[in-house]
């Protein structure tokens, strides 16, 4: 009986942690070759139709692709690298941060 | 009249050369594949030639669409086709990017109303820029039974302050044209080249004041 309850203990909190998170996450990704605004249009074109993405950004300054997550949903390190490949650039890190958008965009 | 003899009296020596150096004015403006999943449209004016482009990116590698042509002159000259682009090499570098593409096309080309003659179009681009340098070296070569022409062109350009993503661009660009086999001169054009979101516009003029607009826009 141990035995079962474990294996269903574990997939339960293995379930909880690949859930996405019940707060607003904020995803900065460093992109390379990001230097022509026309260009990078794709880039907000492909986010926009994520489910996933209610918000996204592109600073060239920064060469960071800013994506806002909507509450309870969420989007994959590889979706990103995929969708920023489909744009035609290259992502070189992602990193999830607590800041709120609004204010990452401001920085 | 057999429609070998009619191209050869349509295209005059002079005729050519403005023809083509315009057509290429017309036609070097930016990137020939955008990204996956897009609509490029573009129309390009350039004295006596209008160029009309549409493509669709079916990956940010490839495109393939639609060239015209347009000639303005004693006769109306037409050509039309189907044309494919490849994306053969990027680098995407951290405050740079650059880029090698190629196309081949295939169409008909004549009197507008009556083009019939076979044609052929390809082209060789490579570019590099920045948020503040632009430049680009195009070969474009035009096949017909009776027009066969290399024509090259290198640009150069200059934006006077960094645009941020949202801002309106501004970039201030130097084009040469030379089109072999006819008289040995490059056409200089200086033009001033804006875009904002999906919105790209070019305005200048050859030297000798033929007015050069081109438009494009991404969907």
């Amino acid at each position: 009986m141990k035995i079962p309850s474990l294996i269903i203990s574990f997939m339960l909190s293995a379930n909880i942690a690949n859930a996405a998170p019940d707060r607003v996450t904020t995803i900065k990704t460093t992109v390379n070759g990001m230097v022509c605004s026309f260009c990078a249009q794709g880039i907000i074109a492909h986010f926009k139709k994520h489910p996933a993405i209610s918000n996204v950004h592109v600073d060239l300054t920064r060469k960071l692709v800013l994506l806002e997550e909507r509450k309870g949903a969420a989007i994959t390190d590889q979706e990103i690298t995929d969708h920023i490949k489909k744009s035609g650039f290259e992502s070189v890190k992602i990193e999830r941060v607590t800041e709120d958008f609004e204010k990452a965009k401001a920085n | 009249m057999h429609s070998h003899q009619y191209l050869q009296l349509k295209f005059t020596k002079p005729l050519k050369t403005t023809s083509i150096s315009l057509l290429l004015a017309a036609t070097t403006t930016a990137h020939p594949v955008a990204f996956e999943g897009a609509y490029q449209l573009m129309f390009g004016t350039a004295g006596d030639v209008q160029n009309f482009e549409f493509y669709r990116s079916y990956s940010a590698q490839a495109a393939w669409g639609f060239h015209a042509m347009h000639f303005e002159d004693h006769q109306d000259e037409i050509f039309t086709g189907l044309q494919h682009n490849w994306l053969l090499e990027r680098w995407n570098l951290p405050s740079a990017q650059a880029n090698i593409y190629t196309g081949l096309g295939a169409g008909l080309a004549g009197e507008t109303g009556n083009a019939t003659s076979p044609a052929a179009i390809g082209f060789f681009r490579a570019d590099y820029e920045t948020r503040r340098i632009y430049s680009a070296l195009d070969a474009k070569w035009i096949e017909s039974p009776d027009l066969s022409r290399g024509i090259f062109s290198a640009s150069f350009g200059v934006a006077p302050y960094k645009a941020d993503f949202d801002q309106l661009n501004t970039w201030l660009i130097i084009q040469a044209d030379h089109v072999t086999g006819m008289e040995d001169e490059i056409d200089i054009i200086p033009k001033v080249r804006f875009f904002k979101g999906p919105y790209f516009l070019e305005l200048g003029s050859t030297l000798s004041g033929k007015p050069v607009i081109n438009l494009m826009i991404h969907f």
